[in-house]
């Protein structure tokens, strides 16, 4: 069994083109069962993950080439797009390849803004979505959940998902380390553009309670105070006392000359007692004097220092990288492992059967020997000497079974696997995926045998 | 005995200090788990000078240094436990070592007074070291307060930016911290001074000035704060004086003067 991904990103692939591949608009369940039921490749496992950045199918199959074709071939007809158009832009990887792109994808290693924290809940969703539709089994459920531990672990142990990438989130960003909750602050937006109009509904949706807009014009600034909705409209006059009770300013006026001077901000700090004020000058000439950021408890940003403190948050980010893939490498270690011992499992399980058939078969043979003994003895030496041969199987087959699973190079094993299928004379053995959810199975080539608790068993 | 705490705090500082870099949540675990050790290490420790004492161990400027340490270590441990905010240990670890460094390099000179006993004693002695260990994390609060004031200021974003908690929470955990040691020291030194007039002790005697003039010092601090806008950043530099003055009635003092040593 091989895994399989093909997809587009924003790596490979214009807007224009992922616009069109979108699978979430589809509907993610009729994509599944639709996929599913073509049984790509000979699989029956079926994954969808799509974003705005990206549209990816993972599979589970056992002819990578055939299933690499029918999942493009499906990308095309299933969004109506002409394969030659997509094809160049699509990327087809298999196996360990396929795992650690989706490592590295929920690791947010992959994203457009490296580090950024919806993708690993949308790779969740995905998950959950295949599981739903059951087109999910045991090789996408374990590469899933693989996935989930290095996104948990990139978050947890390195800095690659922390500091805002974008002016508003630092000023919000800001604000918190100021003022600590934003909720109950109040915020005076000086101008009634769009740029403090757009800062100030960020604000807004991060708890600050009241929003005023201050504008030269008083019905700009209802208009804007509408807008932005539960804001409030004060006239220029009013300025001192919003300011006064202020937490944060926006200043974002299209006024040539600056409005605020240092000694203005200070005459407005004397009734403040020591309350800090967070002045966010986003204007462009700027609005605040420089020099009025030397008042006590004053912190002056304007909109170069928000776009410098990004970039410094990008490049700490870029410095996690490397962290960040030392993760994907030890998590992706740890599933080829895993994958490794499944290459054996078909001949762990045939072996299995086959001696738990030949210990049925002489059960069945030799059970005139109790029949000699009265009937409650009997049924009592039945089940003992059904636990004890089960026991002495299970131990007989425990050493061969640990060492198959253990063998690392692929090519060893199948000659391992080809030499005990002659030796032992195996048939092919009942499909994989019955093997392992069958409920009520003695063939469990994962667990170590446990003994059993049962009637009749001493010590 | 004294220096295996001295030891085991040296430890976690080096742990904290991990931490502060990586801010890895297993280096976190680790030096919470060797202060708890060094902080029960040191339990221990003046468990059995108080059972062989007879008394709990304050008499004298080593032991009560201990004592101090010891309060303070469990402190932090309880606003770190209830805040679930690390980033303070590895300032508070370096006052909890050098604290720690006096008992463990110098003992007291065995005096067995029983004036020196009572429950009037104990309450000035204990009050005033739990007052201490409040204003010490006061100090510290203060501190970082102060680095971090200082980043966003200058625009400089950096380690303890990324770090620290915010301004706000920083500037309440140090007015609580001020308010409950200036309540303890306001007992303190009320228990010390009913405590010498009924011993007939003088009270002529520097380490009971320079504890009056730290009583002032944050007495204008808390009012201060309320009422002429004195929070933020002067109350981090009050806090930080403040306890320069504690420091000084601590170490000099005690070493230096004919005060007396408890």
């Amino acid at each position: 069994m091989h895994l399989l991904l093909v997809g587009i990103s924003h790596r490979t692939a214009p807007v224009e083109l992922r616009e069109r591949v979108d699978f979430q608009a589809r509907g993610l369940e009729l994509t599944l069962r639709t996929l599913a039921s073509r049984r790509p490749g000979g699989g029956s496992e079926v994954a969808v993950l799509s974003t705005c950045n990206r549209a990816e199918l993972y599979a589970a199959c056992d002819d990578v080439a055939s299933a690499k074709a029918e999942l493009v071939a499906f990308v095309g007809s299933f969004h109506d797009v002409d394969i030659a158009t997509i094809e160049p832009h699509i990327y087809g990887v298999s196996d360990l390849e396929a795992a650690r792109h989706l490592f590295r994808v929920a690791a947010g290693l992959e994203s457009l803004v490296v580090g950024e924290p919806q993708i690993l809940g949308q790779v969740k969703e995905a998950h959950h979505a295949a599981r739903q539709a059951e087109t999910s089994g045991p090789l996408l459920n374990r590469l899933f959940h693989s996935c989930f531990a290095v996104g948990k672990r990139v978050r947890a142990e390195t800095g690659l998902g922390s500091g805002a990438v974008s002016v508003s989130y630092a000023a919000v960003a800001l604000a918190r380390k100021i003022f600590g909750n934003l909720e109950g602050r109040s915020v005076v937006v000086l101008g009634a553009g769009e740029m403090g109009k757009l800062t100030a509904q960020h604000m807004k949706s991060q708890g600050v309670r009241n929003v005023t807009i201050v504008s030269r014009t008083m019905a700009h600034a209802a208009r804007t105070a509408e807008a932005i909705g539960g804001a409030t409209a004060a006239r220029w006059d009013d300025l001192d006392s919003a300011l006064e009770a202020a937490d944060i300013v926006i200043a974002a006026t299209g006024a040539a000359t600056p409005i605020l001077t240092k000694a203005h901000i200070e005459a407005v700090m004397r009734p403040r007692r020591g309350r800090p004020l967070f002045i966010i000058d986003i204007a462009v000439p700027r609005d605040v004097e420089a020099a009025a950021g030397e008042v006590d408890q004053v912190f002056l940003y304007n909109i170069d220092d928000l776009q410098a403190s990004v970039r410094e948050n990008l490049a700490r980010r870029a410095s996690e990288v490397a962290r960040a893939e030392a993760i994907v490498d030890e998590e992706l270690e740890k599933f080829a492992t895993w994958l490794r011992s499944r290459g054996v499992i078909p001949t762990v399980v045939a072996l299995r059967q086959s001696f738990e058939a030949i210990r049925r078969a002489e059960l069945d043979r030799l059970d005139f020997k109790l029949s000699t003994l009265p009937p409650e003895a009997r049924d009592e030496a039945r089940t003992r000497v059904d636990e004890i041969t089960h026991l002495l199987i299970e131990k007989l087959l425990l050493t061969p079974t640990e060492q198959l699973k253990s063998i690392a190079d692929p090519e060893v094993a199948t000659a391992y696997a080809e030499a005990i299928a002659r030796v032992f004379n195996l048939a092919e053995p009942t499909t994989e995926k019955e093997a392992e959810t069958r409920p009520d199975n003695r063939v469990e080539p994962f667990s170590r045998a446990k003994s059993r608790p049962g009637p009749g068993r001493s010590r | 005995m004294n220096l295996v705490p001295l030891a085991l705090y040296l430890v976690a500082f080096i742990a904290y200090g991990w931490h502060f870099a990586r801010r890895t949540p297993p280096a976190g675990r680790t030096a919470t788990t060797i202060l708890v050790a060094a902080a029960l290490a040191h339990t221990f420790i003046i468990g059995m000078q108080t059972m062989e004492a007879g008394q709990v161990p304050v008499g004298g400027a080593a032991s009560a240094s201990s004592m101090f340490a010891w309060l303070l270590a469990v402190a932090y441990l309880y606003t770190e436990v209830t805040t679930d905010e690390r980033s303070m240990g590895v300032f508070i670890l370096p006052l909890l070592i050098a604290l720690q460094a006096i008992p463990a390099l110098r003992s007291d000179p065995e005096v067995r007074s029983s004036v020196l006993r009572g429950w009037l004693f104990g309450l000035h002695v204990s009050s005033l070291l739990f007052a201490y260990a409040s204003f010490a994390l006061a100090c510290v609060i203060g501190i970082t307060y102060m680095l971090l004031f200082k980043e966003i200021k200058t625009k400089h974003l950096g380690v303890f930016y990324t770090r620290l908690p915010s301004l706000q929470v920083l500037d309440q955990m140090n007015q609580r911290a001020i308010v409950v040691g200036w309540v303890f020291l306001t007992i303190g030194l009320v228990a010390g001074v009913v405590f010498a007039v009924q011993a007939q002790m003088s009270l002529e005697d520097p380490k009971i000035f320079v504890a009056l003039v730290c009583w002032a010092v944050y007495s204008f601090e808390l009012f201060a704060a309320r009422r002429i806008g004195w929070a933020g950043r002067k109350a981090a530099y009050l806090s930080a004086l403040g306890f320069a003055i504690v420091l000084l009635n601590f170490v000099p003092i005690s070493y230096l003067t004919t005060s007396h040593k408890f």
